[in-house]
């Protein structure tokens, strides 16, 4: 066994079977089922590892399959096991014994060429422009994956909900009342390299835009790096480290010494981008990883600048590979508090996974399901009802759009940074800037 | 078990909740005490009180025997089965039922978890006191079957004192309510014999419990102490001062360490030999005037300093420390034993010696976490169980340290249960004709010994019982 493999597995030592992981895992919660928890997850593992079961086991196989990886069990562990390098040494170990499944063959192939994706998304995307994906989305697995194109459209959040409160300055146009103080030091203004990656760069081109002219308001000089590849998170979850690992170099080689950080705004892209000085072990690779940030991080640390008024009912997700994997717990609330008005929900489970977990929905659309419906019945109970869901990574943005789609709740998801582009624009920066 | 009772098993609750994999089972094959291990014949899942009668019914009439299961959180080995038995797990029996803030009453299904009863009940200002440790995941149904105590329980009483009806399915499939919501309605206390009965008379099938109003004002303290035995004894003199906080804990300082180097970290002091937690409650005023009285007795006592914390977050995350102190054990050793005996309070201060003797004559590491105020103690003696040698000293420490409870007019476990970790113990504290009498209660409920065989009543001969008292003197 490769050596970090078993120090990944190491981490699993310091388990000692309390069960306070339990109320913290998803599929544990869906099915009651021990086998479905990462506490009877960590025993399959061990017995793995020690060569006590094989990795063709079909029991074991669906138990670990069935992780989402959310790794909301590590921040409630009193003793600090680290379940997620555990599940990756096992989902290597695994890899390396049987390959694949066909399906899951199929989707990561997509991702890890871009003459491949590219046409792919171009294909979605002319679909998603007919509107008909807005109609026929329901809760069938092909209404519910209907309604994830739908999901990933940019939000009219400027209708009837959305509307600036009637005294707001956009609509008195004194944009100048948003300018920084006169007066202040000039802050200096780091360049930032945008992290494009893949699914976000085809499907979600607008938060791609917004996320720029956030960075630019706070002073960020936002720079664009070519010929950019997937992150490779999806294979590396999937236990294909050779193929994450492949596309990680392909990245480090573009992206290193292009700016002074790199911005990421899809949480599981960011999660892995961080870790690929551990994924890569090269010097070169840890330097880049140290510059990448997540947007609401580079946005948190410069205040951000407020923009104008915004009266919607607003429940905040927090993605999973945000909260636990990249311990990012502040800077999106922080993004929010820059738009005045908002009224800013955190509802029960909201720290809980939503069932996308990269390409789980597509492999196991049951379960997914299963888990999304407990934070769509939570959406549902909320007092006042929300406008809108806000989360940072394109899985959740389609897996919460499509649930709330399939029950028919009229409310719609958004990217944070979304929010705060439309506050500042509403506000007028824009026209100072003369950008839109 | 063969794909006969598998499909008989299946028609009554699906196939999907039956699992009968060499991977499914391994997952069943422990409680929160990895010390104990066993693999089950076949696990079942019902999704109905129902369901559940429909299973021992089943298992009834052909003579296999079961063992009920909840979160699988207890440390005793009592939730495990062997291969000839049929796991019933009945985590997805979680509906709360009903709520009546007026009369204080809940009714619940048996695989609800402790944590979320309260939480349910909070807006209504009432509590479910029993808060064993694990309370964000144990059960209330595990709660029933082991008696469940929790900090708290020093001043409210334990789970028994707060289930007022149950409606139970006997292992011969029958269905019957024990007590009512005004408590008893006649003679004996049946429900007082189920609760803690270790899954040995039937499972409960619906719970309804007491609840109680939460208080108006609440102060936690805690104190440090440069020796054991300093804070031992400012237990005794708290309660013999004629107070009885609402919890009284003590950590020591390989507990508090391995809590300070968890995401739980409470702000305990780890340079102390020994921390205590008091928690008073009642009226604001009769908090102050204890307050006042404690923190004098804890300084007199040798206590170093006393933080006094009111507000409910500050409270919380002194709390937080203390509860989820054993699952922070992984951070010294990847095996734990977790032992569970009571002792007079009185007798605290020389049992705390004599563990601590123990330890070094079997170098081990042993680290305190006990609800000093009712002298519950549980030492978690931390090990690598690869190295076979340190496990059977492990094994001899924990019968030494039993041994020197029960010398001290003390008992064999104050909450966790009987299980199968201390079937061997038994007769250390109950004689003969005692254990006969227990094992002809056990035979009213259930004539075959079918629920949670071979389990807390030891089954040897009066003789062997004999032979192991004279043994042990």
């Amino acid at each position: 066994m490769l050596e970090a493999q078993r120090r990944n597995y190491a981490s699993l030592d310091p388990c000692v079977h309390c069960g306070f992981c339990l109320p913290a895992c998803p599929t544990y919660l869906v099915t009651g089922d021990e086998g479905h928890s990462p506490r009877g997850r960590i025993v399959l593992m061990r017995a793995l590892e020690r060569g006590e079961m094989s990795p063709h086991d079909p029991a074991l196989l669906e138990h670990l399959d069935a992780c989402l990886g959310c790794r909301g069990c590590e921040p409630v562990c009193p003793s600090g096991v680290g379940y997620g390098s555990g599940l990756e040494a096992a989902r290597e170990q695994i890899f390396e014994a049987r390959g694949l499944s066909p399906m899951a063959r199929a989707v990561l192939g997509v991702f890890q060429h871009r003459a491949v994706w590219r046409p792919l998304f171009a294909l979605a995307r002319t679909l998603r422009a007919t509107g008909l994906p807005q109609l026929l989305s329901g809760r069938s697995r092909f209404g519910f994956g209907l309604g994830m194109l739908a999901a990933s459209s940019e939000q009219r959040l400027n209708g009837a909900a959305g509307r600036p409160s009637s005294n707001s300055p956009s609509q008195t146009g004194r944009p100048g009342n948003y300018l920084p103080t006169p007066g202040a030091a000039p802050l200096p203004r780091p360049t930032v390299a945008l992290f494009r990656g893949c699914v976000m760069n085809a499907l979600f081109s607008h938060v791609h835009a917004a996320t720029r002219r956030t960075l630019e308001v706070n002073g960020y000089q936002v720079v664009e790096v070519r010929g950019q590849a997937c992150c490779g998170a999806l294979h590396e979850h999937a236990g294909n480290a050779g193929a994450a690992r492949s596309l990680a170099e392909a990245n480090v080689a573009v992206l290193s010494d292009q700016a002074d950080f790199i911005a990421v705004n899809s949480a599981g892209c960011g999660a892995l981008l961080k870790e690929y000085g551990r994924l890569l072990g090269s010097p070169t690779a840890a330097k880049m990883a140290a510059k990448v940030r997540d947007i609401s991080e580079l946005l948190a640390e410069r205040g951000p600048r407020a923009g104008a008024p915004i009266g919607l009912e607003v429940a905040y997700d927090a993605p999973c590979h945000l909260q636990h994997a990249q311990r990012v717990h502040q800077a999106p609330l922080a993004l929010l508090g820059a738009v005045p008005d908002l009224r800013l929900q955190i509802l029960p489970g909201s720290d809980r996974c939503c069932g996308s977990a990269g390409i789980y929905s597509v492999l196991r659309p049951q379960m997914a399901r299963a888990v999304l419906d407990d934070k769509i019945a939570s959406f549902a109970a909320a007092q006042p009802r929300p406008d809108l869901i806000v989360t940072g990574n394109p899985g959740c943005l389609m897996q919460i759009g499509a649930g709330l789609r399939a029950a028919g709740l009229p409310i719609g998801v958004a990217h944070p940074v979304e929010l705060l582009d439309l506050s500042y624009e509403e506000a007028g920066y824009y026209e100072v800037s003369g950008e839109r | 078990m063969n794909s006969f009772l598998f499909d008989a098993l299946a028609r009554i609750v699906g196939s999907r909740w039956v699992k009968h994999r060499r991977g499914e089972l391994a997952t069943y094959s422990m409680d929160g005490l990895p010390t104990h291990e066993a693999i089950p014949g076949v696990v079942v899942m019902p999704g109905s009180p129902h369901e559940v009668r429909e299973l021992v019914r089943l298992l009834h009439l052909i003579q296999v025997p079961f063992v009920a299961r909840g979160a699988g959180t207890g440390l005793s080995g009592g939730a495990l089965a062997e291969e000839d038995a049929v796991l019933i797990t009945l985590t997805r029996l979680n509906r709360i039922l009903r709520v009546d803030g007026v009369r204080r009453r809940a009714s619940v299904e048996p695989g609800v978890v402790n944590a979320r009863l309260s939480e349910a009940v909070a807006p209504l200002g009432l509590q479910y006191v029993p808060d064993p440790s694990s309370q964000a995941a144990c059960t209330i149904g595990g709660n029933v079957a082991e008696n469940a105590g929790g900090p708290h329980c020093l001043k409210y009483g334990v789970t028994t004192n707060h289930i007022v009806s149950l409606e139970v399915v006997l292992p011969d499939g029958s269905v019957t309510r024990l007590g009512s919501e005004q408590g008893e309605p006649w003679g004996p206390d049946l429900v007082g014999l189920f609760v803690g009965s270790e899954g040995m008379f039937g499972i409960a099938t619906e719970i309804t419990v007491r609840l109680e109003q939460m208080p108006e004002s609440v102060r936690t303290m805690l104190a440090d102490f440069t020796t054991v035995r300093a804070a031992s004894e400012a237990v005794s003199s708290i309660i013999s001062a004629g107070i009885v906080p609402a919890a009284l804990e003590m950590m020591d300082q390989a507990c508090v360490a391995a809590v300070e180097a968890s995401i739980y970290a409470a702000g305990y002091p780890t340079d102390a030999a020994a921390v205590l937690l008091v928690e008073l409650d009642g009226q604001s005023e009769a908090v102050g005037g204890e307050a006042q009285t404690v923190e004098n007795i804890l300084l007199e006592s040798g206590a170093r300093a006393v933080r006094s914390a009111s507000a409910l977050g500050d409270r919380a995350r002194l709390w937080q420390g203390r509860k989820k102190a054993f699952g922070a054990m992984g951070r010294i050793a990847p095996d734990l034993a977790v032992q569970d005996a009571v002792v007079p309070r009185s007798a605290l201060p020389g049992i705390m010696d004599r563990i601590e003797e123990i330890r070094k004559q079997y170098r081990l590491t042993i680290s305190n976490v006990f609800h000093a105020g009712d002298g519950n103690l549980h030492p978690n003696i931390s090990f690598d169980r690869r190295d076979p040698a340190t496990a059977a000293r492990v094994q001899l420490a924990c019968r030494d340290i039993m041994a020197a409870c029960v010398a001290a007019g003390g008992s064999i476990t104050g909450e966790h249960g009987v299980g199968s970790d201390k079937l061997d113990y038994m007769p250390w504290i109950f004689d003969a004709e005692t254990l006969g009498a227990m094992r002809a209660v056990r035979r009213v409920f259930d004539p075959a010994e079918r629920a949670n065989p071979g389990k807390v009543v030891p089954v040897h001969a009066c003789r062997e019982w004999h032979a192991v008292k004279s043994a042990r003197a």
